[in-house]
């Protein structure tokens, strides 16, 4: 099973008894590709260490809106009160700003929403709503009875009860809480509070890159909370889980969840000029398909 | 002896015949088998397990189907053509079953090597 999950993408192989592994040219040896992971683990550390020195130190967030949960409950998450947003400039213009940047050698674009609300939705977005500046698919849907994975409140109604994925997203009263926990109490308060909450795989911990058995490559995309900020993160292309998530940790993220990846992925944001720019495809395959969104 | 591809989990059970299985692709946590009456059906089973799967359920059935990336198997028998610098190659019985698939290209031109040795032996019997 290991060798099989460790396939590359270089590789073929035949199937079956006879099982024929490709012979790739110039296929990298053990020794050469732990002498890369060794380069690749110092550049991460040092793109860290860069991205901490150099990321811009905005002011810091009012302690009333830091992470104010249970604290008998351990956990791990960052919440900010997304209409106070450190990058908010002096226009009351709802926009989503887009930033490119490559780590690690990995292309990600990150999206700031501004002067806007989450909340989150199930069904089919309106393409037409011009209220939305940013939008993207939050919680997987289950193969077996395309029910949404994990637990999943929507305006205080629980749609989907699970912990088989321990990162969370919970909106109460307009502020977005990204963190990892197995019991929330976020989500006794989100049904209380006609607040949101969805599940999904973590990938950043209070600025450690969490454990994961993904381990298949695609684009990736990401909830992500810095300093107080939210914002969604994808890779242009194809990805590792690890891979986006170190290079989430080497931008100074401090709590991210994954968000429905793979190219095909709907969802949009309005720019600074106004203008609606689309990501995947307009396919709606499942009723229960469902989306976190800004709102101005 | 007809060879089937059973995929239990959960509350799902499906069985396919391993000759009508055309290609499965990986799209993310998802996989999504294809097979020759042009249904695709989506699992939540990784392409590892899925190669492991037809490795060990299909036998000497199972040497029809390659993989080829992280996010391809394919079967054999309906290999129409491959090209390396497009990055592609197409699935056919040329007889209505057409897929065109995109693949890495090192793969792809160590498979067509394959292949192209396979075919040289058995003409050489």
């Amino acid at each position: 099973m290991n060798e099989v999950d460790n396939f590359r993408d270089d590789e073929f192989r035949v199937l079956g008894h006879h099982d024929t592994k490709s012979p790739v040219p110039g296929e990298p040896t053990r020794r050469t590709r732990l002498a890369a992971s060794i380069v690749s683990a110092i550049l991460v550390i040092a793109l860290g260490v860069l991205a901490i020195v150099f990321w811009p130190k905005e002011k810091p967030v009012s302690p009333s809106n830091r992470n104010s949960e249970n604290a008998e409950i351990k956990q791990h998450s960052e919440r900010t009160n997304v209409e106070s947003s450190i990058f908010s400039t002096e226009t009351n213009a709802s926009y989503t700003e887009r930033i490119d940047t490559t780590v690690n050698g990995l292309s990600v674009s990150i999206y700031i929403p501004h002067n806007a609300t989450a909340e989150l939705m199930v069904g089919k977005p309106n393409i037409a709503d011009k209220d939305i500046i940013l939008i993207a698919q939050a919680a997987d849907i289950r193969g077996d009875n395309y029910r949404i994975l994990g637990a999943f409140i929507l305006k205080g109604e629980p749609l989907s009860w699970g912990r088989s994925r321990e990162g969370y997203c919970a909106i109460i009263d307009g502020e977005i809480t990204v963190g990892t926990s197995e019991n929330s109490p976020l989500f006794e308060k989100a049904t209380e509070t006609e607040g949101y909450f969805f599940r999904q795989f973590p990938m950043v911990t209070d600025g450690t890159v969490a454990k994961t058995a993904q381990n298949n490559e695609t684009r990736r995309k990401a909830l992500c909370s810095r300093n107080g900020q939210v914002f969604i993160a994808t890779t242009a292309e194809p990805a590792y889980f690890d891979d986006f998530a170190q290079a989430l940790a080497a931008l100074g993220v401090d709590n991210a969840i994954s968000l429905v990846g793979s190219s095909t992925a709907f969802g949009w944001y309005i720019n600074a000029a106004g203008e609606h720019i689309q990501f995947g495809e307009d396919i709606h395959k499942y009723e229960n398909e469902n989306y976190i969104l800004w709102r101005q | 002896m007809k060879h089937f591809l059973v995929i239990s989990k959960g509350t799902e059970y499906i069985r396919i015949p391993a000759d009508q299985l055309v290609y499965i692709s990986a799209d993310g946590n998802y996989s999504e088998i294809v097979t020759h009456d042009n249904r695709k059906r989506i699992v939540t089973i990784q392409m590892g397990q899925l190669a492991d799967m037809i490795t060990n359920q299909l036998g000497e059935a199972g040497d029809d189907f390659a993989r080829i990336g992280r996010s391809l198997i394919i079967n054999r028998n309906f290999l129409h053509s491959i090209d390396s610098a497009k990055q592609q190659i197409v699935l056919s019985d040329c007889c209505g079953c057409y897929y065109e698939l995109k693949a890495p290209r090192e793969a792809l031109a160590g498979f067509k090597a394959y292949i192209e040795e396979v075919d040289k032996n058995e003409r050489g019997r």
